[in-house]
Protein backbone atom coordinates (compact mmCIF):
# COMPACT_ATOMS: atom_id res chain seq x y z
CA UNK A 1 0.00 0.00 0.00
CA UNK A 2 1.16 3.59 -0.72
CA UNK A 3 2.45 5.78 2.09
CA UNK A 4 0.07 7.98 4.30
CA UNK A 5 -2.37 10.07 3.45
CA UNK A 6 -1.59 12.94 5.87
CA UNK A 7 1.65 12.60 7.86
CA UNK A 8 2.29 15.04 10.85
CA UNK A 9 5.48 15.43 12.87
CA UNK A 10 5.94 17.91 15.65
CA UNK A 11 3.50 19.54 13.91
CA UNK A 12 3.19 23.09 15.21
CA UNK A 13 1.07 26.48 14.72
CA UNK A 14 1.19 29.80 16.84
CA UNK A 15 -0.59 32.83 16.45
CA UNK A 16 1.19 35.66 17.86
CA UNK A 17 1.46 34.36 20.98
CA UNK A 18 -1.39 31.87 21.17
CA UNK A 19 0.31 28.53 20.36
CA UNK A 20 -3.07 26.77 18.57
CA UNK A 21 -1.29 23.37 17.59
CA UNK A 22 1.45 22.22 20.19
CA UNK A 23 3.65 19.58 18.72
CA UNK A 24 1.71 16.78 17.04
CA UNK A 25 2.49 13.45 15.05
CA UNK A 26 -0.44 11.55 13.61
CA UNK A 27 -0.84 9.64 10.90
CA UNK A 28 -3.74 9.30 8.62
CA UNK A 29 -3.52 5.99 6.54
CA UNK A 30 -5.25 5.73 2.95
CA UNK A 31 -9.09 4.30 2.89
CA UNK A 32 -9.37 5.02 6.43
CA UNK A 33 -11.67 7.54 8.55
CA UNK A 34 -10.18 9.48 11.29
CA UNK A 35 -11.56 11.43 13.94
CA UNK A 36 -10.05 14.14 15.22
CA UNK A 37 -11.74 14.95 18.47
CA UNK A 38 -11.15 17.87 21.35
CA UNK A 39 -13.15 20.29 22.54
CA UNK A 40 -13.56 24.14 21.19
CA UNK A 41 -10.09 26.10 20.49
CA UNK A 42 -8.32 22.47 21.27
CA UNK A 43 -6.74 23.07 17.79
CA UNK A 44 -8.56 20.81 15.44
CA UNK A 45 -9.50 23.71 12.76
CA UNK A 46 -6.28 24.65 12.68
CA UNK A 47 -4.30 20.97 11.69
CA UNK A 48 -6.98 21.00 8.73
CA UNK A 49 -6.52 24.73 8.02
CA UNK A 50 -2.38 23.06 7.87
CA UNK A 51 -3.43 20.23 5.72
CA UNK A 52 -5.14 22.15 3.30
CA UNK A 53 -2.24 24.39 2.93
CA UNK A 54 -4.79 27.73 4.56
CA UNK A 55 -1.96 28.29 7.06
CA UNK A 56 1.45 27.65 7.36
CA UNK A 57 2.98 25.56 9.98
CA UNK A 58 5.05 27.34 12.76
CA UNK A 59 7.48 24.20 13.12
CA UNK A 60 7.08 20.02 12.52
CA UNK A 61 6.56 18.22 8.81
CA UNK A 62 3.40 17.91 7.43
CA UNK A 63 3.08 15.66 4.23
CA UNK A 64 0.05 14.88 2.39
CA UNK A 65 0.34 11.96 -0.34
CA UNK A 66 3.98 12.17 0.90
CA UNK A 67 4.75 15.40 -0.45
CA UNK A 68 5.23 18.70 1.69
CA UNK A 69 2.52 20.53 1.96
CA UNK A 70 3.99 24.24 0.78
CA UNK A 71 5.30 21.94 -2.00
CA UNK A 72 2.22 20.24 -3.37
CA UNK A 73 1.51 20.65 -6.95
CA UNK A 74 -1.82 21.58 -8.29
CA UNK A 75 -2.35 18.19 -9.50
CA UNK A 76 -1.93 16.83 -6.02
CA UNK A 77 -3.66 20.02 -4.08
CA UNK A 78 -6.67 18.94 -6.62
CA UNK A 79 -6.68 15.59 -4.92
CA UNK A 80 -8.13 17.35 -1.72
CA UNK A 81 -11.62 18.22 -0.89
CA UNK A 82 -12.84 20.50 2.06
CA UNK A 83 -16.00 20.68 3.92
CA UNK A 84 -15.06 23.74 6.18
CA UNK A 85 -16.73 24.64 9.29
CA UNK A 86 -18.66 27.13 8.48
CA UNK A 87 -20.51 27.25 4.84
CA UNK A 88 -18.79 29.15 2.57
CA UNK A 89 -20.80 28.70 -0.70
CA UNK A 90 -21.11 31.44 -2.79
CA UNK A 91 -24.36 33.25 -1.99
CA UNK A 92 -24.60 35.25 -4.83
CA UNK A 93 -24.56 32.07 -7.31
CA UNK A 94 -27.08 29.30 -7.94
CA UNK A 95 -26.67 25.96 -6.63
CA UNK A 96 -25.44 24.22 -10.10
CA UNK A 97 -23.02 27.40 -10.92
CA UNK A 98 -21.77 27.21 -6.69
CA UNK A 99 -20.69 23.26 -8.04
CA UNK A 100 -19.54 24.70 -11.58
CA UNK A 101 -17.32 27.50 -10.81
CA UNK A 102 -15.78 25.97 -7.95
CA UNK A 103 -14.85 23.02 -10.33
CA UNK A 104 -13.40 25.50 -12.70
CA UNK A 105 -10.76 25.95 -9.78
CA UNK A 106 -10.09 22.70 -10.47
CA UNK A 107 -9.46 23.19 -14.38
CA UNK A 108 -12.18 20.90 -14.92
CA UNK A 109 -13.24 20.87 -18.55
CA UNK A 110 -17.19 21.48 -19.39
CA UNK A 111 -18.15 18.24 -20.30
CA UNK A 112 -16.96 16.03 -17.63
CA UNK A 113 -18.60 19.01 -15.03
CA UNK A 114 -21.69 18.54 -17.06
CA UNK A 115 -21.60 15.01 -16.06
CA UNK A 116 -20.52 15.13 -12.83
CA UNK A 117 -22.56 18.11 -11.60
CA UNK A 118 -26.02 15.93 -11.69
CA UNK A 119 -24.56 13.04 -10.48
CA UNK A 120 -23.22 14.85 -7.45
CA UNK A 121 -25.95 16.06 -6.81
CA UNK A 122 -28.26 13.14 -6.86
CA UNK A 123 -25.67 11.54 -4.60
CA UNK A 124 -26.50 14.25 -2.00
CA UNK A 125 -30.20 14.05 -3.12
CA UNK A 126 -30.21 17.51 -3.96
CA UNK A 127 -31.66 17.20 -7.91
CA UNK A 128 -34.71 19.35 -7.61
CA UNK A 129 -32.54 22.49 -6.27
CA UNK A 130 -29.74 22.77 -9.02
CA UNK A 131 -31.20 25.94 -10.04
CA UNK A 132 -32.02 27.25 -6.38
CA UNK A 133 -30.12 30.03 -5.12
CA UNK A 134 -27.65 28.99 -2.38
CA UNK A 135 -30.14 31.36 0.31
CA UNK A 136 -33.10 29.14 -0.42
CA UNK A 137 -31.67 26.10 1.13
CA UNK A 138 -32.06 24.97 4.58
CA UNK A 139 -29.04 24.35 6.76
CA UNK A 140 -29.03 20.57 5.69
CA UNK A 141 -29.40 20.85 2.39
CA UNK A 142 -26.07 23.93 2.36
CA UNK A 143 -24.39 21.23 4.12
CA UNK A 144 -25.16 18.77 1.29
CA UNK A 145 -24.03 20.76 -1.10
CA UNK A 146 -20.82 21.88 0.34
CA UNK A 147 -19.74 18.27 0.75
CA UNK A 148 -20.69 17.71 -3.13
CA UNK A 149 -18.52 20.47 -4.15
CA UNK A 150 -15.84 19.26 -1.87
CA UNK A 151 -16.33 15.95 -4.44
CA UNK A 152 -15.88 17.85 -7.25
CA UNK A 153 -12.37 16.97 -8.01
CA UNK A 154 -13.08 13.23 -7.27
CA UNK A 155 -10.57 13.89 -4.03
CA UNK A 156 -9.10 10.67 -2.54
CA UNK A 157 -8.77 12.84 0.62
CA UNK A 158 -11.47 14.42 2.25
CA UNK A 159 -11.21 16.52 5.08
CA UNK A 160 -14.72 17.54 7.04
CA UNK A 161 -14.98 19.99 9.64
CA UNK A 162 -17.64 19.12 11.49
CA UNK A 163 -19.57 18.31 8.48
CA UNK A 164 -23.42 17.28 10.46
CA UNK A 165 -22.90 20.08 12.97
CA UNK A 166 -26.75 22.31 13.09
CA UNK A 167 -28.42 19.77 11.28
CA UNK A 168 -31.49 17.42 12.03
CA UNK A 169 -31.07 13.97 13.07
CA UNK A 170 -32.36 12.94 9.62
CA UNK A 171 -30.47 14.76 7.68
CA UNK A 172 -27.30 14.16 10.05
CA UNK A 173 -28.39 10.01 9.17
CA UNK A 174 -28.21 10.78 5.07
CA UNK A 175 -24.70 12.51 5.90
CA UNK A 176 -23.30 9.62 7.64
CA UNK A 177 -24.49 7.46 4.78
CA UNK A 178 -23.05 9.14 2.74
CA UNK A 179 -19.77 9.24 4.20
CA UNK A 180 -19.74 5.49 4.57
CA UNK A 181 -20.63 5.54 0.67
CA UNK A 182 -17.39 7.87 0.23
CA UNK A 183 -15.20 5.20 2.43
CA UNK A 184 -16.50 2.29 1.03
CA UNK A 185 -15.17 3.93 -2.26
CA UNK A 186 -11.90 4.07 -0.92
CA UNK A 187 -11.43 7.65 -0.25
CA UNK A 188 -9.24 8.70 3.11
CA UNK A 189 -11.36 11.04 5.86
CA UNK A 190 -10.77 13.30 8.33
CA UNK A 191 -13.02 14.76 10.11
CA UNK A 192 -13.96 16.60 13.16
CA UNK A 193 -16.76 16.62 14.84
CA UNK A 194 -18.50 17.31 18.47
CA UNK A 195 -21.06 14.28 18.13
CA UNK A 196 -19.84 11.20 19.86
CA UNK A 197 -21.96 9.15 18.31
CA UNK A 198 -21.12 10.27 15.11
CA UNK A 199 -17.39 9.73 15.70
CA UNK A 200 -17.52 5.87 17.07
CA UNK A 201 -20.28 5.11 13.94
CA UNK A 202 -17.91 6.44 11.08
CA UNK A 203 -14.00 6.26 12.49
CA UNK A 204 -11.58 3.71 12.17
CA UNK A 205 -9.72 5.92 14.33
CA UNK A 206 -10.05 8.84 17.36
CA UNK A 207 -7.33 11.16 17.75
CA UNK A 208 -8.39 12.91 20.92
CA UNK A 209 -6.44 16.58 21.00
CA UNK A 210 -6.31 19.59 23.58
CA UNK A 211 -4.93 22.37 23.88
CA UNK A 212 -3.03 21.65 20.66
CA UNK A 213 -1.71 18.51 22.22
CA UNK A 214 -2.75 15.04 21.34
CA UNK A 215 -3.98 13.22 24.86
CA UNK A 216 -4.97 9.50 22.94
CA UNK A 217 -5.65 7.56 19.76
CA UNK A 218 -6.75 4.17 18.56
CA UNK A 219 -9.85 2.30 17.68
CA UNK A 220 -12.82 4.26 19.23
CA UNK A 221 -13.21 0.71 21.29
CA UNK A 222 -9.65 0.28 22.58
CA UNK A 223 -10.19 4.04 23.92
CA UNK A 224 -13.13 2.77 25.88
CA UNK A 225 -11.79 0.22 26.78
CA UNK A 226 -8.39 1.43 27.70
CA UNK A 227 -10.24 4.74 29.97
CA UNK A 228 -13.23 4.07 30.78
CA UNK A 229 -13.16 0.21 30.97
CA UNK A 230 -16.83 -0.88 29.07
CA UNK A 231 -19.46 -0.05 31.69
CA UNK A 232 -20.44 3.52 33.41
CA UNK A 233 -22.35 3.29 36.69
CA UNK A 234 -24.12 6.75 38.11
CA UNK A 235 -24.50 6.09 41.75
CA UNK A 236 -26.41 9.22 43.31
CA UNK A 237 -24.82 10.73 46.46
CA UNK A 238 -24.96 10.49 49.19
CA UNK A 239 -22.77 7.24 49.18
CA UNK A 240 -24.24 4.92 52.06
CA UNK A 241 -21.64 4.44 54.79
CA UNK A 242 -20.43 0.90 54.30
CA UNK A 243 -19.69 1.24 50.58
CA UNK A 244 -15.87 0.66 49.80
CA UNK A 245 -15.21 2.24 46.05
CA UNK A 246 -11.68 2.39 46.43
CA UNK A 247 -11.18 -0.88 44.14
CA UNK A 248 -13.21 0.58 41.24
CA UNK A 249 -11.88 3.29 39.40
CA UNK A 250 -14.30 6.65 39.57
CA UNK A 251 -14.78 10.41 38.95
CA UNK A 252 -17.12 12.70 41.17
CA UNK A 253 -18.93 14.71 38.94
CA UNK A 254 -20.77 16.47 42.11
CA UNK A 255 -24.14 15.18 42.69
CA UNK A 256 -22.96 11.58 41.51
CA UNK A 257 -20.00 9.56 40.95
CA UNK A 258 -19.04 7.99 38.26
CA UNK A 259 -17.83 4.16 38.10
CA UNK A 260 -16.30 2.96 35.10
CA UNK A 261 -16.13 -0.89 35.28
CA UNK A 262 -15.19 -3.69 33.28
CA UNK A 263 -17.52 -6.58 34.39
CA UNK A 264 -20.67 -5.35 36.21
CA UNK A 265 -21.76 -8.13 38.11
CA UNK A 266 -18.59 -7.51 40.26
CA UNK A 267 -19.65 -4.14 40.65
CA UNK A 268 -23.42 -5.13 41.64
CA UNK A 269 -22.35 -7.41 44.45
CA UNK A 270 -20.23 -5.22 46.30
CA UNK A 271 -22.67 -2.63 45.89
CA UNK A 272 -25.34 -1.65 49.24
CA UNK A 273 -29.09 -2.91 48.36
CA UNK A 274 -30.46 0.81 48.87
CA UNK A 275 -28.00 2.74 46.29
CA UNK A 276 -29.56 4.54 43.60
CA UNK A 277 -27.89 4.00 40.56
CA UNK A 278 -27.72 3.99 36.80
CA UNK A 279 -25.98 1.46 34.84
CA UNK A 280 -25.11 2.07 30.87
CA UNK A 281 -22.18 0.66 28.41
CA UNK A 282 -19.70 3.41 28.76
CA UNK A 283 -19.20 5.37 25.27
CA UNK A 284 -16.53 7.86 23.51
CA UNK A 285 -18.44 10.68 25.24
CA UNK A 286 -17.07 9.06 28.67
CA UNK A 287 -13.63 8.99 26.65
CA UNK A 288 -13.78 12.32 25.50
CA UNK A 289 -14.89 13.89 28.73
CA UNK A 290 -12.58 11.81 30.94
CA UNK A 291 -9.90 13.10 29.15
CA UNK A 292 -10.61 16.78 28.25
CA UNK A 293 -11.94 17.42 31.53
CA UNK A 294 -15.24 18.47 32.53
CA UNK A 295 -15.03 22.53 32.50
CA UNK A 296 -16.69 24.30 29.96
CA UNK A 297 -14.46 25.90 27.58
CA UNK A 298 -16.10 29.20 26.23
CA UNK A 299 -16.15 32.14 28.62
CA UNK B 1 5.40 28.88 -19.96
CA UNK B 2 3.03 26.32 -18.66
CA UNK B 3 3.28 27.61 -15.54
CA UNK B 4 2.36 31.16 -17.13
CA UNK B 5 -0.61 29.41 -18.52
CA UNK B 6 -1.96 28.08 -15.38
CA UNK B 7 -1.52 31.41 -13.88
CA UNK B 8 -3.84 32.69 -16.39
CA UNK B 9 -6.07 29.92 -16.63
CA UNK B 10 -6.53 29.73 -12.69
CA UNK B 11 -7.05 33.73 -12.66
CA UNK B 12 -9.04 33.86 -15.30
CA UNK B 13 -11.42 31.39 -13.52
CA UNK B 14 -11.90 33.36 -10.82
CA UNK B 15 -12.49 36.78 -13.49
CA UNK B 16 -15.21 34.11 -14.28
CA UNK B 17 -16.84 34.01 -11.34
CA UNK B 18 -16.98 37.76 -10.93
CA UNK B 19 -18.85 37.64 -14.62
CA UNK B 20 -21.57 35.15 -13.61
CA UNK B 21 -22.52 37.13 -10.68
CA UNK B 22 -22.75 40.78 -12.07
CA UNK B 23 -24.48 38.85 -15.27
CA UNK B 24 -27.36 38.42 -12.85
CA UNK B 25 -27.46 42.32 -12.22
CA UNK B 26 -26.18 43.71 -15.57
CA UNK B 27 -29.57 45.81 -16.35
CA UNK B 28 -29.36 47.20 -13.25
CA UNK B 29 -25.38 47.36 -13.58
CA UNK B 30 -25.66 49.19 -17.27
CA UNK B 31 -28.67 51.46 -16.79
CA UNK B 32 -26.40 53.03 -13.56
CA UNK B 33 -23.07 53.31 -15.34
CA UNK B 34 -25.27 54.88 -18.75
CA UNK B 35 -27.18 57.20 -16.25
CA UNK B 36 -24.66 58.54 -14.09
CA UNK B 37 -22.92 60.17 -17.05
CA UNK B 38 -26.49 61.44 -18.14
CA UNK B 39 -26.77 63.23 -14.70
CA UNK B 40 -23.37 64.92 -14.38
CA UNK B 41 -23.40 66.03 -18.10
CA UNK B 42 -26.90 67.63 -17.00
CA UNK B 43 -24.97 69.33 -14.23
CA UNK B 44 -22.41 70.90 -15.83
CA UNK B 45 -24.22 71.30 -19.38
CA UNK B 46 -26.88 73.37 -17.76
CA UNK B 47 -25.27 74.07 -14.42
CA UNK B 48 -21.69 74.64 -14.24
CA UNK B 49 -21.53 74.84 -18.28
CA UNK B 50 -23.60 78.11 -18.14
CA UNK B 51 -20.46 79.65 -16.08
CA UNK B 52 -17.42 78.50 -17.57
CA UNK B 53 -17.11 78.70 -21.25
CA UNK B 54 -13.58 76.99 -22.09
CA UNK B 55 -11.42 75.34 -20.35
CA UNK B 56 -7.65 74.80 -20.96
CA UNK B 57 -7.92 75.93 -24.30
CA UNK B 58 -11.18 73.51 -24.94
CA UNK B 59 -14.72 73.61 -24.89
CA UNK B 60 -16.05 72.52 -21.52
CA UNK B 61 -18.11 69.86 -22.54
CA UNK B 62 -15.11 68.31 -24.41
CA UNK B 63 -13.20 69.12 -21.47
CA UNK B 64 -15.29 67.70 -18.92
CA UNK B 65 -15.93 64.10 -21.02
CA UNK B 66 -12.60 62.61 -20.55
CA UNK B 67 -12.31 63.89 -17.02
CA UNK B 68 -15.58 61.46 -16.60
CA UNK B 69 -14.30 58.92 -18.27
CA UNK B 70 -11.48 58.42 -16.18
CA UNK B 71 -13.16 59.21 -13.15
CA UNK B 72 -16.24 56.68 -13.77
CA UNK B 73 -13.18 53.76 -14.68
CA UNK B 74 -11.29 55.19 -11.37
CA UNK B 75 -14.54 55.04 -9.19
CA UNK B 76 -15.57 51.52 -10.75
CA UNK B 77 -12.37 49.86 -10.08
CA UNK B 78 -11.27 50.56 -7.10
CA UNK B 79 -15.59 50.16 -5.64
CA UNK B 80 -14.99 46.60 -6.81
CA UNK B 81 -11.43 45.45 -4.81
CA UNK B 82 -12.67 47.28 -1.78
CA UNK B 83 -16.31 47.21 -1.13
CA UNK B 84 -16.88 44.02 -3.12
CA UNK B 85 -13.36 42.18 -2.39
CA UNK B 86 -13.39 43.01 1.10
CA UNK B 87 -17.01 40.84 1.35
CA UNK B 88 -15.66 38.44 -0.30
CA UNK B 89 -12.78 37.91 2.15
CA UNK B 90 -14.47 38.71 5.32
CA UNK B 91 -18.52 38.70 5.14
CA UNK B 92 -19.04 35.77 2.69
CA UNK B 93 -15.60 33.86 3.05
CA UNK B 94 -15.73 33.71 -0.77
CA UNK B 95 -11.64 33.59 -0.96
CA UNK B 96 -11.35 31.19 1.84
CA UNK B 97 -13.58 28.54 -0.28
CA UNK B 98 -11.48 29.60 -3.70
CA UNK B 99 -7.72 29.49 -1.81
CA UNK B 100 -9.36 25.56 -0.67
CA UNK B 101 -8.78 24.91 -4.28
CA UNK B 102 -5.45 24.82 -6.25
CA UNK B 103 -6.25 28.61 -6.91
CA UNK B 104 -3.66 30.52 -5.30
CA UNK B 105 -3.72 33.72 -3.77
CA UNK B 106 -1.70 35.43 -6.82
CA UNK B 107 -4.39 34.52 -8.95
CA UNK B 108 -6.89 35.08 -6.78
CA UNK B 109 -5.75 38.58 -6.58
CA UNK B 110 -5.32 38.65 -10.19
CA UNK B 111 -8.41 37.37 -11.09
CA UNK B 112 -10.26 40.29 -8.92
CA UNK B 113 -8.02 42.37 -10.47
CA UNK B 114 -8.80 41.79 -14.11
CA UNK B 115 -12.73 41.50 -13.05
CA UNK B 116 -12.65 45.61 -11.47
CA UNK B 117 -10.51 46.66 -14.86
CA UNK B 118 -13.43 44.95 -16.73
CA UNK B 119 -15.86 47.00 -14.88
CA UNK B 120 -14.08 50.00 -14.86
CA UNK B 121 -13.54 49.25 -18.81
CA UNK B 122 -17.53 48.95 -19.35
CA UNK B 123 -18.22 52.13 -16.95
CA UNK B 124 -15.62 54.37 -19.56
CA UNK B 125 -17.08 53.20 -22.29
CA UNK B 126 -20.45 54.03 -21.25
CA UNK B 127 -19.67 57.37 -20.36
CA UNK B 128 -17.47 57.81 -24.27
CA UNK B 129 -21.09 56.38 -25.88
CA UNK B 130 -23.00 59.53 -23.85
CA UNK B 131 -20.90 61.93 -24.25
CA UNK B 132 -20.41 61.03 -27.98
CA UNK B 133 -24.02 61.70 -27.88
CA UNK B 134 -24.11 64.83 -25.95
CA UNK B 135 -21.02 65.94 -29.03
CA UNK B 136 -18.08 66.17 -26.50
CA UNK B 137 -16.12 63.94 -28.32
CA UNK B 138 -13.63 65.78 -30.78
CA UNK B 139 -12.14 62.85 -32.09
CA UNK B 140 -13.24 59.45 -32.45
CA UNK B 141 -10.14 57.76 -33.09
CA UNK B 142 -8.51 59.46 -30.13
CA UNK B 143 -11.49 58.16 -27.95
CA UNK B 144 -10.54 54.46 -28.97
CA UNK B 145 -6.80 55.35 -28.35
CA UNK B 146 -7.43 56.46 -24.72
CA UNK B 147 -9.13 53.08 -24.19
CA UNK B 148 -5.82 51.23 -23.92
CA UNK B 149 -4.74 53.96 -21.49
CA UNK B 150 -7.97 53.92 -19.21
CA UNK B 151 -7.54 50.12 -19.13
CA UNK B 152 -3.56 50.07 -17.35
CA UNK B 153 -4.93 52.94 -15.15
CA UNK B 154 -7.60 51.19 -14.15
CA UNK B 155 -5.83 47.74 -13.57
CA UNK B 156 -3.62 50.09 -11.27
CA UNK B 157 -6.65 51.74 -9.31
CA UNK B 158 -7.75 47.79 -8.80
CA UNK B 159 -4.56 46.86 -7.44
CA UNK B 160 -4.10 50.06 -4.88
CA UNK B 161 -7.53 49.17 -3.91
CA UNK B 162 -6.66 45.72 -3.27
CA UNK B 163 -4.29 47.40 -0.62
CA UNK B 164 -6.79 48.78 1.15
CA UNK B 165 -8.62 45.34 1.35
CA UNK B 166 -5.59 43.67 2.61
CA UNK B 167 -5.17 46.53 5.62
CA UNK B 168 -8.87 46.30 6.02
CA UNK B 169 -9.93 44.97 9.68
CA UNK B 170 -13.92 46.55 9.08
CA UNK B 171 -16.17 48.38 6.64
CA UNK B 172 -15.24 51.62 8.55
CA UNK B 173 -11.75 51.59 7.13
CA UNK B 174 -13.00 52.44 4.04
CA UNK B 175 -13.95 55.68 4.89
CA UNK B 176 -10.51 56.44 5.06
CA UNK B 177 -10.02 54.98 1.38
CA UNK B 178 -12.69 56.96 0.10
CA UNK B 179 -12.45 59.99 1.88
CA UNK B 180 -7.89 60.23 1.10
CA UNK B 181 -7.70 58.51 -1.86
CA UNK B 182 -11.07 58.54 -3.76
CA UNK B 183 -12.11 62.07 -3.43
CA UNK B 184 -8.85 63.69 -3.66
CA UNK B 185 -8.56 62.56 -7.14
CA UNK B 186 -12.10 64.16 -7.99
CA UNK B 187 -11.18 67.50 -6.79
CA UNK B 188 -7.58 67.74 -7.63
CA UNK B 189 -6.78 65.19 -10.72
CA UNK B 190 -7.96 68.04 -13.25
CA UNK B 191 -11.70 66.11 -13.69
CA UNK B 192 -13.47 69.11 -13.58
CA UNK B 193 -11.04 72.13 -14.30
CA UNK B 194 -7.45 71.99 -14.93
CA UNK B 195 -4.97 70.90 -12.39
CA UNK B 196 -2.65 74.05 -12.98
CA UNK B 197 -5.53 76.38 -11.55
CA UNK B 198 -4.39 75.38 -7.93
CA UNK B 199 -2.11 77.25 -6.15
CA UNK B 200 1.42 75.91 -6.59
CA UNK B 201 1.71 73.71 -3.08
CA UNK B 202 -1.61 72.00 -4.36
CA UNK B 203 -0.19 70.75 -7.34
CA UNK B 204 2.56 68.16 -5.83
CA UNK B 205 -0.66 66.44 -4.41
CA UNK B 206 -2.21 66.25 -7.83
CA UNK B 207 0.76 64.74 -9.35
CA UNK B 208 1.00 62.00 -6.76
CA UNK B 209 -2.24 60.69 -7.79
CA UNK B 210 -2.38 58.52 -10.73
CA UNK B 211 -5.80 60.15 -11.95
CA UNK B 212 -3.67 63.02 -13.02
CA UNK B 213 -1.41 61.03 -14.67
CA UNK B 214 -4.55 59.28 -16.50
CA UNK B 215 -6.54 62.00 -17.33
CA UNK B 216 -2.65 64.08 -19.19
CA UNK B 217 -3.03 61.58 -21.39
CA UNK B 218 -6.60 60.79 -22.11
CA UNK B 219 -7.69 64.41 -22.37
CA UNK B 220 -5.90 65.58 -25.39
CA UNK B 221 -6.39 62.10 -27.01
CA UNK B 222 -10.89 62.16 -26.50
CA UNK B 223 -10.47 66.12 -27.84
CA UNK B 224 -8.45 65.16 -30.94
CA UNK B 225 -5.34 67.31 -29.68
CA UNK B 226 -1.64 66.12 -30.28
CA UNK B 227 -0.04 64.49 -27.76
CA UNK B 228 3.21 64.57 -26.60
CA UNK B 229 4.84 61.03 -26.64
CA UNK B 230 7.43 61.35 -24.28
CA UNK B 231 5.19 63.26 -21.73
CA UNK B 232 2.70 60.64 -22.01
CA UNK B 233 5.44 57.79 -21.84
CA UNK B 234 6.23 59.20 -18.26
CA UNK B 235 2.48 59.00 -17.49
CA UNK B 236 2.58 55.58 -18.52
CA UNK B 237 5.40 54.66 -16.54
CA UNK B 238 4.25 56.49 -13.58
CA UNK B 239 0.86 54.31 -13.19
CA UNK B 240 1.86 51.01 -14.47
CA UNK B 241 4.87 50.95 -11.70
CA UNK B 242 1.72 52.21 -8.73
CA UNK B 243 -0.11 49.58 -10.26
CA UNK B 244 2.35 47.18 -9.37
CA UNK B 245 4.08 48.44 -6.52
CA UNK B 246 0.58 47.72 -4.96
CA UNK B 247 -0.46 44.36 -5.99
CA UNK B 248 2.97 43.40 -4.41
CA UNK B 249 2.23 45.41 -1.28
CA UNK B 250 -1.56 43.76 -1.29
CA UNK B 251 -0.01 40.38 -2.44
CA UNK B 252 2.26 40.38 1.04
CA UNK B 253 0.03 42.12 3.26
CA UNK B 254 -2.53 39.00 2.67
CA UNK B 255 -0.44 36.40 2.39
CA UNK B 256 0.61 37.07 5.92
CA UNK B 257 -3.21 38.09 7.10
CA UNK B 258 -4.38 34.92 5.40
CA UNK B 259 -1.60 32.09 5.97
CA UNK B 260 0.27 33.48 8.88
Amino acid sequence: MSAPAIIARGLEKSYGRVQAVRGIDFEVARARCVGLLGPNGAGKTTTMRMIMGLTTPSAGELRVFGEPVAKLTRRQKARIGLVPQENNLDPDLSVRQNLEVYGRYFSLPSALLAERIPALLAFMQLSERLDSGVNQLSGGMKRRLVLARALISDPELVILDEPTTGLDPQARVMIWKRLLDLKRQGLTLLLTTHYMDEAQRLCDEIIVIDHGRILDRGPPQDLIDRHVKGHVFEVQKPLPSGFRDGQWEHEDIGDAILYYVETPRAFTEDLPEDVVYWHRQANLEDVFLRLTGRQLREK
Amino acid sequence: MEEARAIATHSLAVTRRQYLVWRKVIWSSLSTNVANPILFLFAFGFGLGAVVDRMAGLDYLAFVVPGMMAYSAMFAASFETTVGSFARLDFQKTWDATLATPVTLLELLLGEAFWATCKAMISAICVLVVGALWGGIGSAGGALLSLPMILLAALAFATCGLVATAYARSWEFFSYFFTFWITPMFVFSGVFFAVDRFPDYVEPIAWVLPMTHLIQVVRPLVAGHELALLEALGHVTYVAALGAVAFVVAYRRLRSRLFD
